[in-house]
């Protein structure tokens, strides 16, 4: 990624006006959500293929059983995600310290 | 004075596409990784002294059936967490989980 790096101007931060500082921050924020939801898109595609796309490769498309075996991937595995942190709730407030 | 704000708002344009830049990069670096490691674990269970022809249709077919995986996780997640937040949300706003 060096020719990628060396290509960026320079940029001099102390230029920027309070004005755009802000705008630029709020920008940051939204692309750092967007590199978040990628990351666990990426997380979920890893788990679902592995408990959904099970035969040898013999097409590029997903059949039928493929295609909602991973929307219930996708559904259950938040679910089992909320239930998780439901749990340990539970737990943290039963047991008071 | 003039100068002073075209430069501010040239450097912020310049940091912006920098980062989403190496958001897209990062993307894209992820989806090959993930891609490559199930691919060869399903197109390659033993590997021989060079990859066969098979192998090779093998790998271009699973490298769209990722895809489209990813494609259909991304729908799936994406509509899951717009249902969540304009149900006000399960107390979730920061993205807690995975």
């Amino acid at each position: 990624m060096d020719a990628f790096n060396s290509s960026q101007p320079q940029v001099d931060l102390s230029k920027l006006s309070e004005y755009d500082k802000r705008e630029l921050q709020q920008n940051l924020q939204n692309e750092m959500q967007k590199a978040k939801i990628q990351e666990s898109i990426h997380n979920l595609t890893d788990i679902c293929w592995t408990k959904c796309i099970t035969k040898g490769i013999s097409s590029g498309k997903l059949d039928r059983n493929e295609e909602s075996c991973t929307q219930n991937c996708v559904d259950r595995f938040l679910d089992a995600n909320e239930a998780v942190l439901k749990h340990l709730n539970a737990l943290r407030g039963g047991n008071v310290m | 004075m003039n100068d002073s704000f075209a430069a501010s708002s040239d450097s912020k344009t310049a940091i912006l596409k920098q980062i989403q830049q190496e958001v897209a990069i990062n993307n894209a670096r992820q989806l090959i990784d993930k891609m490559n490691n199930h691919c060869f674990q399903k197109c390659v269970p033993t590997p021989g002294s060079s990859l066969s022809r098979r192998e090779e249709g093998c790998l271009t077919q699973c490298m769209e059936k990722y895809t489209a995986t990813w494609n259909t996780v991304s729908r799936q997640y994406i509509a899951r967490i717009q249902k969540s937040s304009s149900m006000g949300g399960i107390g979730n706003d920061d993205g807690a989980g995975i």
